[in-house]
């Protein structure tokens, strides 16, 4: 029987047939409300019907929307456990003890908003509204409204997660082509993948991943791992952690060689191309395999099959390129593929399709990105990191997060004093040990948090939000869907949503902003003006709302309107990167603590340690404290090759120690063929040990200030 | 009638989603209880290996050892699609079925008591597919009677066969 067969249906049964859907105990009074799972990136959060009996949800499944088909991953599915966790925050908390003790003592919410007030105006009042930092992490609904709630009370210093998150990437292709289009998968005859694992990080799209496999699509993985993509690739590269951008480089320079390239768009729409053609000739197939790995004869091959399978679109990733010390400058090498093949913005390649509303490609468009900005920059004083990150600065209207720890220490050129932080993880931050004594060094710390995290030890004030069970959201899809959810359950405790907390916190700082005033779906609605949507609107369709007579957006808009860089062309050479002085050329260079950068330190550290690479169960944190999600993997395990584990002794399960120059942690060895020899792998976020405090807190891409976490120099001993 | 699970080996990713959605459907407390595992091999004889991932439950065989060896009458194989099913309130706890078992199917949540994977009898009665299948993101994971699973698996082969020949 087909799952989408008549018979055993994807819409939801009649009330009579839910009576006995759950086990046990059999009831009836069950009913299906709709809600999103906001528990990883914003292009999943796949849609839920939620089981809710007597105000509680007693089960979750997909809803069988456009987007995610019905389906769930491991995370999603044990969203009852995220929500009734036992370490749910649930009333405001006041500090008692020292910072750090955990010492809290519960307070009414009328008497946290006036503490918080009353501290972060006075801060602002002795010392600038930029002494007080606004951080936004996971999940990213609440950012529109923080980040105006920042500029309006006067702080330039809004940041977020995304100082380690994706927006080096973006960066990047802004360089290059002033904007940047996902992949057209429906269309593609030919993917790209560059060190992406959706199978594992946005799991909603691989059954289109799949039917296009199916279909006859073309598959070239580049990444240092072995993943669930890997037996499904025509060829996989796979590189030594760090050299995106030489392979990039050498894929180009085949491409060029043999006139593989597309010299119309080449010659028309791009600037720099013959000074990108000759440094691309230094990369020769041998030189190419000297540096990454992989066998020239692959690359060649992967070089031909992406250039002359028309039309071929690049999946990249968040992260894995751009974690390194030359992070942008390798992901503009392989982003300028791209236009290299002729693939930028056409049907079935990179296709641009201007954002809806948080990351997810439109149409429709909205005013998120005017509403947040509710002052100029000129108006309010210099962001932190501004000169040490001028790119990033100049590109990204955020503060770089990275810089957060050094201004709180170094208080130059103006202290930071405050933080008011939603969802901030100081084990984010490489050196995350300093990061932790930076936000203890604060006067005031205000943390809204799901759940009691060891960073909220280093707060004053403590607010505990809700999950996206509890609370109204704007959700676009990339399939032209968008959903208002409503709660599907009362908030637990005295927790709200962050918006309310937001709304409520401008009233007291920010009450000069008129539309902060009136509320959240007022401010919803004012974001959504463009799209002739209103919340109203919207919750009169509970199941979402599909959107599909908006016209499409056309392809090779740079035809009408130029790209939106310097130069009005697509940029092998950077017209801002030579503006500060920077190489404007994609240039390769090795990682700063890496065989080639540092080869003095091979004798002792004769590894290379690459982390951050996901599990299909866990998210950053996010779902390490569930038990049916952490009993998949209970053990915080590094990968380590036989060859690499036989030379040092070492068998399954045995504990190592695990070092680079900065610290050495201890660890369980899993011994895997899914890392090369000579490389190390191991997951990122655990409370116990923690993998980033073997980054120092300042190795940084110099251009995009984004940590270098994906390739370091290690050792692993067998512990005695 | 016998109803079966069909798994597509190419598809599946070894995601766990199937074996999340088993606990929240059964209210099971911690994952090693789950009535559906999920188990990695690394592929030999590829360079690089390839990874290949097996979800497994309770295949509720035409034949089933379970039910044979079952000294209390717990385990019954129902005439009407072929579900193995069983009897809390029967079982003795003498484990002859987790020995019986070629797939490790029989679980033990509760020290001395057999439960496992029941094809989400009561979904099924309410026309809605078992909790694994619904969730599975790839779609590795369907249901339905096993011949016209048999069916649906030869089409599909076909079709990759023809196009091999273009």
């Amino acid at each position: 029987m087909n799952r989408d067969s008549g018979a055993f249906s994807n819409a939801g049964p009649d009330a009579a047939a839910l009576r006995n859907c759950k086990a046990s105990p059999v009831g009836g009074g069950i009913e299906l409300r709709k809600t999103i799972c906001a528990i990883c990136n914003p292009l999943s959060h796949c849609g839920i019907d939620a089981y809710v009996r007597d105000g509680v949800v007693i089960k979750v499944e997909g809803s069988d929307n456009p987007h995610n088909g019905g389906t769930l991953c491991a995370k999603g599915a044990a969203s009852r456990q995220y929500i009734y966790h036992k370490d749910r925050l649930r009333t405001p908390l006041l500090r008692t003890g020292e910072k750090g003790s955990g010492e809290f003592w519960p307070i009414s919410w009328e008497e946290a908003l006036d503490i918080a007030a009353q501290r972060l105006n006075s801060i602002k009042e002795e010392s600038g509204a930029e002494s007080v930092a606004f951080f936004a992490g996971y999940p990213k609904w609440m950012r529109p409204f923080l980040k105006r709630l920042a500029h309006s009370f006067g702080s330039p210093n809004y940041c977020t997660e995304s100082s380690t998150c994706s927006t080096a990437a973006f960066l990047a292709a802004k360089l290059n082509y002033g904007c940047f289009g996902r992949p057209d998968l429906g269309n593609a005859k030919c993917l790209l993948v560059w060190s992406a694992n959706p199978f594992y990080s946005n799991t909603s799209m691989v059954r289109r991943l799949l039917d296009a496999r199916d279909r006859g699509l073309k598959i070239i993985e580049v990444g240092p791992l072995v993943t669930p993509l890997t037996r499904h690739a025509d060829v996989h590269l796979r590189i030594r952690p760090g050299t995106s951008g030489a392979l990039a480089l050498g894929m180009a320079n085949v491409i060029i060689e043999e006139e593989l390239y597309d010299r119309d768009f080449v010659e028309n729409w791009t600037l720099g191309f013959d000074d990108f053609k000759k440094y691309a000739g230094n990369f020769s197939l041998e030189r190419t395999e000297a540096i990454t790995g992989v066998p020239a004869h692959l690359t060649r091959q992967a070089a031909r099959l992406y250039a002359k399978t028309r039309p071929a679109a690049l999946q990249t990733s968040a992260s894995p390129t751009v974690h390194h010390t030359n992070g942008v400058q390798n992901h503009r090498a392989l982003t300028a593929l791209i236009g290299l093949t002729g693939n930028f913005d056409v049907r079935g390649g990179n296709y641009v399709r201007p954002p809806a509303y948080l990351y997810v490609p439109g149409p429709p468009s909205t005013r998120e990105h005017e509403y947040e900005q509710s002052r100029p920059w000129s108006e309010m004083a210099p962001r932190m990191g501004v000169e040490r990150f001028p790119v990033w600065s100049r590109v990204i209207a955020e503060a770089q997060a990275m810089h957060l720890p050094f201004q709180i220490q170094t208080e130059t050129p103006y202290p930071i004093r405050s933080v008011v932080g939603f969802g901030l993880n100081h084990r984010m931050w490489p050196g995350c040990d300093f990061m932790y004594e930076s936000l203890k060094k604060l006067d005031f710390f205000l943390q809204v948090e799901l759940f009691m995290t060891d960073t909220c030890k280093a707060a004053d004030l403590i607010l505990p939000a809700c999950t996206s069970f509890e609370r109204s959201e704007l959700k676009f899809y990339p399939e032209k869907f968008v959903i208002w959810t409503t709660p599907v359950i009362e908030p637990l405790g005295d927790s709200r949503p962050d918006a309310t907390i937001i709304f409520d916190l401008a009233r007291r700082i920010a009450p000069e902003d008129a539309l902060l005033t009136r509320g959240y779906e007022a401010n919803v609605d004012w974001i959504l003006e463009p799209t002739g949507l209103t919340v109203e609107k919207l919750k009169q369709h509970p199941g979402g709302l599909s959107l599909k007579d908006i016209p499409q957006v056309p392809f090779r808009k740079y035809e009408k309107s130029g790209f939106p860089t310097p130069s009005g062309k697509m940029e092998f050479a950077s017209t801002v990167l030579r503006e500060f002085g920077l190489d404007p050329l994609p240039a390769y260079k090795e990682p700063e603590l890496g065989p080639v950068g540092r080869p003095e330190l091979l004798k002792d550290f004769p590894l290379i340690l690459t982390t951050g690479a996901r599990l299909p169960m866990f998210v950053h944190s996010r779902t390490f404290r569930l038990p049916w999600t952490n009993g998949l993997r209970p053990e915080p395990m590094l990968d380590i090759n036989p060859e690499d584990a036989a030379n040092r002794d070492i068998a399954q399960g045995d504990t190592v120690r695990l070092s680079t120059p900065r610290n050495s942690i201890e660890v369980k060895a899993n011994i895997t063929q899914i890392v090369s020899r000579g490389v190390i792998n191991i997951y990122h976020g655990y409370r116990d040990p923690e993998i980033n405090t073997l980054f120092e807190p300042d190795y940084l891409d110099p251009i995009s200030g984004f940590p270098g976490f994906k390739s370091l120099l290690c050792k692993v001993e067998k512990s005695i | 009638m016998q109803l079966a699970f069909a798994f597509d080996l190419a598809r599946c990713s070894g995601c766990m989603a199937c074996v999340v959605a088993c606990l929240d459907e059964k209210d099971l407390p911690d994952a090693a209880h789950a009535f559906r595992h999920v188990i990695g091999f690394e592929n030999p004889g590829t360079a690089p290996p390839t990874l290949s991932f097996f979800s497994l439950s309770c295949l509720h065989c035409a034949d089933a050892p379970c039910v044979t060896v079952c000294p209390a009458g717990s385990l019954q194989k129902r005439d009407l699609d072929g579900i193995v099913t069983f009897n809390r309130d029967l079982c003795m706890g003498c484990r002859s079925c987790e020995s019986a078992c070629p797939f490790g199917a029989p679980r033990f949540p509760e020290k001395d008591t057999m439960a496992k994977c029941d094809f989400c009898l009561e979904r099924i009665e309410a026309r809605q597919q078992p909790a694994c299948v619904r969730v599975c993101p790839t779609r590795a994971l369907r249901f339905g009677p096993v011949d016209e699973l048999t069916e649906e698996t030869a089409r599909k082969a076909s079709l990759n066969i023809l196009e091999v020949f273009g």
